[in-house]
């Protein structure tokens, strides 16, 4: 319920509170996963036996450890870490002998269009899959449309994105087989990284739209002799959509920490296959900015989904 | 194969006006797997660099088809001798040319050695560790002058890169890393990480006869192996790179398509621990119980799909290469006795260590086949499965933590091609020596040994090297030190036929020789 007498002056008060309290939680946590990944990567072991050949004599091995800064105490390293994080310097990549942050950002984009175009196709599917299995529960249309996404969740992506190449690549020749340049290229690698989530985004819009659909103002539109087609699709589904909303931020950050697979099939130039072949050659600046942008876009993600629910359900109230 | 040359020294007759010419057309399109990290190569640090940096960049001497090391930045050069040092003298070709212009002199190859000798620059800084001085005599004659000799200076040809001082210098080190000019084939034109290179026809390029015949080539990079055979197979590109190893006999066959396949230089083995006192493979018999227990050319036609070669020791070609020295037969009962005299009637159980990696293709499969056979001799393996990183760390010596390395592991140690196997040897036969860089990844301990592989290093006549390391080889082989060498991997490019033409040289191994595509018309 609306704050009563509160709106819409102290309404703003509050969401300002909410607003505060809540990118504080979001630092809080960015801070913690900054380190969490700072002691685990190094738990992995010494990087120098990657990074120099396997004759190096032991002298040059301790040379470069100093030079990285690596015979430090860990919770010394981290401390110099952070000084310099909060300058914007997140160090050089050990393998790649470039500014680490500048690596990533440059993969950045790449990662955030195709979680986006993913997430795109989910809603696309699993919007009018719930809301059909709702609405004709028990049907052949629900079993099909529960069966459709579950069998996106029963798959693993690297063997769908395998089996659209073969499909529409190799047999079909209508799309590229991999790379980036065109909407074409994005469809693949959208759907590879995108079907895995439609089961449960079905399954959350049509518990949704049940209940919805059962409720007393539907009933009152039916009994008004309103069309079946309106109340769905447009006063059911907008108040069915709320859960959905709530779940797409975490989905979506899931995307981008995920895309790995989906990159590596289709040679996408993300951010994903950056950092997990810098976890492999414990490249730990690369690692270290990867996880804590990953962290940044999935705490601003959550708050933004959690700022919206006010604007897409009024009823909604921010504790003060 | 008689008929093969035939057509390869047909297509070489023919192109030979048009690279007379120097006048290539069309674009090559070609998907690797794999991605360099450094375009500098005084910075490189792995051998994928190669892959890219090759067709840029030279160095003083090079690879033939035959496999021998010839001439190429170098006009001439030689081992020479003064006040009980050696010395390398070095003239340098006339009219060689960097991408931007610049005459190639010896004061750019001066500038790359004080690169390479910078440990905070070269991460092979330990190469130049014997090097006393770098001297200029002029323009195209220098010397490298050694404290003592060096006969990994030699086996590594000769080191250096030509490296544009002037240019280097005036746009520093992350430019020249972003839009790096070498004397080679091709200049480069773009990159985009993780997607791909492009690169251009270097016009002024100062071998003739190897002029790039396209204008232009642009590598993507796909590592995934099924949808790199898709870009080729749906013609996004022309030109693939490492046709995956189950899929070589299908391209032989495809029409339309043609493929070369070469030995790689990477040298792969089965090592054991004999640094333990309680290691049963101390004992000679044991270890040759071992080498007798594994079928390595049914695992090479089955686990490979006959994709490696088989070597004893030293590759085809390599330093040291003999061909009389035959690999162990594959003979279980053979085994089982030798285990039975050496006092393991009923075998024994031990770990084994099995790496990882995505560096060769069917490695772990193999080492688990390896294993296998073991256990059937009466060698019972406690199969462990270990990616590079781990493995690495559980396999180098002079830590002073645990764990350590108490069993049986694969290993991979590149003699390079044509091959040498000094680097290797020095490092995973001689006996550890803290401190000094001998033995870093070596289980073994044996004084003979050790003394050869000393005497190797200082080796620099490449007479003398090649008979005291097939005198190496012998050794190492009766007495199976530093482990039972395997295969030799194997790698297979395709091309359409109705596009390209290539013939595979120079050394298509690191190098890749694009500058050999020919586009049609």
């Amino acid at each position: 319920m609306r704050p009563s007498g509160t709106f819409p002056r102290e309404w703003g008060k509050v969401v300002t509170g909410y607003f505060l309290r809540r990118v504080l939680q979001g630092l809080i946590s960015i801070v913690g996963a900054s380190i969490v990944i700072f002691f685990i990567s190094r738990l992995s072991g010494d990087p120098i036996v990657l990074l120099l050949p396997t004759e190096a004599p032991p002298a040059l091995i301790e040379q470069v450890r100093q030079e990285m800064g690596l015979n430090e105490p860990v919770w010394k390293q981290y401390l110099i870490f952070a000084g310099k994080a909060l300058g914007g310097d997140f160090g050089k990549s050990y393998r790649w002998q470039a500014p680490a942050l500048e690596l990533v950002l440059d993969r950045l984009p790449a990662t955030i269009g195709l979680a986006l175009a993913a997430l795109a196709f989910s809603i696309l599917l699993a919007v009018p899959f719930g809301v059909l299995s709702a609405v004709y529960r028990g049907s052949l249309i629900d079993t099909l449309g529960k069966g459709f996404a579950m069998l996106g969740q029963a798959m693993p992506n690297f063997w769908v994105g395998l089996l659209l190449v073969l499909i529409f690549a190799i047999h079909l020749d209508v799309l590229p087989a991999y790379g980036t340049g065109s909407a074409a290229h994005v469809l693949m690698p959208a759907i590879a990284l995108g079907w895995y989530p439609v089961a449960a985004q079905t399954r959350i819009v049509r518990s949704a739209m049940l209940d919805v659909l059962d409720s007393d103002y539907i009933r009152m539109g039916r009994a008004v002799g309103a069309s079946e087609r309106v109340l769905v699709w447009k006063y059911a589904l907008r108040n069915a959509a709320i859960p959905l909303v709530t779940i797409l931020g975490v989905y979506f950050a899931a995307m981008l920490g995920g895309a790995f697979v989906v990159e590596t099939v289709f040679a996408w130039p993300g951010v994903g296959r950056t950092v997990v072949e810098a976890v492999f050659s414990r490249d730990f600046p690369v690692v270290q900015v990867g996880v804590l942008l990953t962290s940044i876009l999935f705490v601003t993600s959550n708050l933004l989904v959690d700022l919206s629910y006010g604007f897409i359900d009024p009823r909604i109230r921010y504790d003060r | 194969m008689i008929r093969r040359s035939v057509l390869g020294l047909a297509a070489v007759l023919a192109l030979a006006p048009m690279a007379a010419s120097g006048q290539g057309t069309g674009t090559v399109t070609a998907g690797f797997g794999a991605e360099s990290t450094m375009l500098d190569p005084v910075k490189y640090s792995a051998g994928v660099d190669h892959y890219f940096m090759g067709q840029m960049f030279e160095q003083l001497v090079r690879v033939n088809p035959e496999q021998r090391v010839v001439n190429w930045l170098a006009e001439s050069w030689s081992v020479q001798e003064e006040n009980g040092k050696p010395f390398i003298d070095v003239r340098l070709r006339k009219g060689v040319k960097f991408h931007n212009g610049d005459p190639l002199t010896s004061a750019d190859f001066e500038f790359a050695y004080n690169k390479m000798r910078d440990p905070k620059i070269s991460r092979w800084s330990h190469n130049q560790a014997e090097v006393e001085r770098f001297e200029i005599v002029d323009d195209h004659h220098f010397r490298i002058r050694f404290k003592q000799a060096d006969g990994n200076y030699i086996a590594n040809f000769l080191q250096l890169w030509a490296v544009p001082k002037a240019y280097y210098e005036r746009v520093g080190e992350a430019e020249f890393g972003k839009a790096p000019v070498g004397t080679g084939p091709w200049k480069f034109v773009s990159r985009t990480v993780k997607d791909e290179i492009r690169f251009e026809a270097f016009a002024d390029y100062w071998n003739k006869d190897h002029r790039p015949k396209a204008e232009k080539l642009v590598i993507k990079v796909i590592p995934e192996d099924l949808t790199r055979v898709a870009a080729f197979k749906t013609g996004a590109i022309d030109f693939l790179d490492a046709v995956p190893l189950s899929m070589v006999e299908e391209f032989r066959k495809m029409p339309g398509v043609k493929t070369l396949t070469v030995v790689t230089g990477n040298n792969l083995f089965l090592n054991f621990n004999t640094h333990q006192e309680k290691s049963p493979f101390r004992d000679v018999r044991v270890r040759q119980a071992a080498a007798h227990a594994i079928d390595v050319d049914a695992i090479i036609k089955s686990v490979l799909f006959g994709q490696g070669e088989r070597y004893v020791q030293v590759g085809k070609g390599g330093v040291g290469y003999d061909p009389e020295l035959k690999p162990y037969a594959y003979d279980p009962k053979k085994a089982r006795d030798l285990l039975r005299q050496a006092g393991f009637p009923q075998g024994f159980e031990i770990p084994c260590y099995n790496l990882t990696t995505p560096r060769e293709p069917n490695v772990k499969e193999v080492g688990e086949a390896m294993f296998a056979y073991l256990t059937q001799a009466g060698i019972r393996c406690r199969v462990q499965g270990m990616e590079y990183a781990a493995w690495l760390n559980l396999a180098r010596m002079g830590r002073n933590a645990p764990p350590e390395m108490d069993g049986v592991f694969s290993h991979m140690w590149s003699q390079n091609l044509p091959g040498d196997p000094g680097t290797a040897w020095a490092g995973h036969v001689h006996t550890f020596v803290p401190g000094k860089g001998w033995g870093s990844y070596s289980t073994t301990s044996d004084a003979e040994a050790d003394t050869m592989i000393a005497e190797l290093k200082l080796t620099m006549d490449p007479e003398k090297r090649a008979a005291l390391a097939r005198k190496i080889a012998r050794y190492k082989h009766e007495k199976v030190l530093g482990g039972v060498p395997t295969y030799r991997p194997m790698v297979t490019f395709a091309w359409r036929t109705d596009k390209l033409d290539f013939t595979g040289w120079p050394y298509p191994g690191y190098w890749r020789g694009m500058q050999e595509v020919v586009v049609k018309k």
